[in-house]
């Protein structure tokens, strides 16, 4: 089974289950319901819950994580009072399991930070920089506006699959930046002077990376 | 130039003020008022350039020698663009900077960070987070006494359940749950400082000490010199400067691990034995 890491308002969170081979959503409603089990001793008893489901960590052979946390907002059913704390802990909840299963996590825990966190630009410009990529500055101003960029170029990297339509020296690039950061699935891109820009695992996977995802997800340990 | 950011009536943060004035150190301090204020202009490469200002004093970056941060926390994904700045200063500065906010964040997790401190070699409690209240329920049987406290950074308080009170189990049906196996023994806290260790001895019957009121004594005790070196080698491990470590030592001379704290409010501490904690913080910073 694969899981998606996500919220019932993400729409591709939920394009993603329904693309994916015997996939579920396990939504932050999921997080407060009760089934659970994880111990720190013995990851290999552990449940999940999915889709208001108990799940064995066994039958999870995949997970692709669609959030960087779990907002006060999404527990509906939670006292108000109570919700910022429980997303807390529903997120440091989250971050221990996906941390802790056997399953292949899209992407890893890094640094106790998930989703878009854990590749932040000051984890992945330093790298970007000792690989010898070539950078667009990155500035931080007060009252700065965003310009958008003309002409850009995408490195999609699944793995050791690469898609977009980034020039192939970007694209080696790309894989060689994301082995580095320990990411599976990132987005790589890079402006009209072959720098890169940005780096974000949450931009919408295509047809063809989702079919790579897919293939990784499916088996333990992507065997 | 050494920044310090946090509030000054947080106690370490003017306790190392402090100790950084007595030493005639450069310091720029910022609070939440003055960092809302901050003026900013930072271009991020290997390391950061640019420069930040303060009532249009303008410190560039590159004297920037040593960042001490206690920053007044923000709700998660609500950060300002000044906060956000700095943070990435403190993330990416080429100096001494205590701590690394990415760092710190394995503390926002707890059973997360017991795994890390387990795979480095200490002993943790059994741990079990759970929201299915048998498998609770089998883990106090199992154990006879344990502890439930927040998996989070959130503090929280920690109390006890003796197998008297495994009905009240069955709330973990709302939400994830840590369970510890009850540890006995005599709490210890050793703050890292660099290479340096201060190690304070608690004695209290309360679950949590920080709780326990007058039923607490604190003293300054030492360790062995092989195990301070195994934290000092931990709170590295972890990419941290400074930290506070939180430990039990059972009647059976075997130490337990819970905690490694990577902003410890170490003043409850030096009030209570005059360790120099303070001291050997604003040491560090000012090594550079």
């Amino acid at each position: 089974m694969i899981v998606v890491v996500g919220s019932r308002h993400d729409s591709v969170a939920r394009s993603m289950v329904r693309a994916l081979p015997r996939a579920a959503l396990c939504a932050a409603e999921d997080l407060t319901c009760p089934g659970w089990v994880w111990s720190l001793a013995s990851p290999e008893h552990s449940r999940w819950v999915v889709d208001r489901t108990v799940i064995d960590d066994r039958e999870v052979t995949g997970v692709f994580v669609r959030r960087s946390c779990v907002y006060p907002e999404e527990l509906v059913s939670t006292h108000p009072d109570d919700r910022e704390f429980l997303a807390a802990e529903s997120t440091a909840f989250l971050v221990f399991v996906l941390s802790r299963t056997a399953a292949r996590v899209v992407n890893p825990v890094i640094d106790g930070l998930l989703g878009d966190d854990a590749i932040r630009p000051e984890q992945w410009i330093p790298k970007a920089a000792e690989l010898g990529l070539t950078l667009a500055p990155l500035r931080f101003k007060r009252g700065g506006t965003l310009c958008p960029l003309a002409r850009t170029t995408t490195a999609v990297v699944v793995d050791v699959d690469v898609f977009g339509d980034a020039p192939p020296q970007l694209r080696a690039a790309a894989t060689e930046l994301a082995a580095a950061l320990g990411v599976v699935y990132a987005a790589f891109v890079f402006d009209g002077e072959r720098r890169l820009v940005a780096v974000s695992a949450s931009r919408p996977p295509s047809a063809p990376a989702l079919a790579a995802l897919g293939s990784i997800l499916s088996t333990r340990n992507g065997t | 130039m050494i920044v310090v950011w946090g509030a000054l009536d947080d106690p370490p943060v003017s306790d190392v003020l402090d100790a950084l004035r007595t030493r005639g150190a450069n310091i720029v301090h910022l609070d939440r008022t003055r960092v809302e204020t901050l003026d900013f202009d930072v271009t991020l490469g290997k390391t950061p350039s640019g420069w930040i200002a303060l009532d249009e004093h303008r410190i560039p970056l590159d004297t920037i020698s040593a960042i001490y941060l206690r920053p007044e926390a923000h709700r998660v994904g609500c950060a300002t663009p000044a906060t956000a700045c700095l943070l990435t200063i403190a993330s990416s500065l080429d100096g001494v900077v205590v701590n690394r906010p990415a760092a710190g964040r394995s503390n926002l997790t707890k059973p997360f960070q017991l795994a890390a401190i387990a795979e480095a070699g200490f002993a943790v409690p059994p741990t079990l987070v759970t929201t299915d209240p048998l498998a609770a329920r089998q883990f106090l049987e199992r154990h006879r006494r344990v502890v439930y406290k927040s998996i989070s950074g959130i503090r929280s308080i920690v109390a006890t359940l003796d197998v008297d009170d495994a009905d009240r189990l069955s709330g973990v049906r709302t939400g994830p749950v840590q369970l510890q196996r009850w540890i006995a023994g005599i709490d210890l806290r050793v703050h890292v400082v660099g290479e340096r260790w201060f190690a304070t001895a608690i004695k209290s019957t309360a679950a949590d000490y920080r709780y326990g009121g007058s039923d607490i004594a604190i003293a300054a005790t030492e360790i062995d010199g092989e195990f301070g070196e195994r934290l000092v080698r931990l709170t590295a491990s972890a990419g941290l400067l400074v930290a506070g470590i939180d430990l039990r030592l059972t009647p059976n001379d075997e130490w337990f691990c819970f905690e490694v704290n990577p902003s410890p409010g170490f003043t409850f501490y030096e009030d209570a034995t005059g360790q120099p904690i303070a001291a050997a913080i604003a040491d560090l910073l000012m090594k550079c």
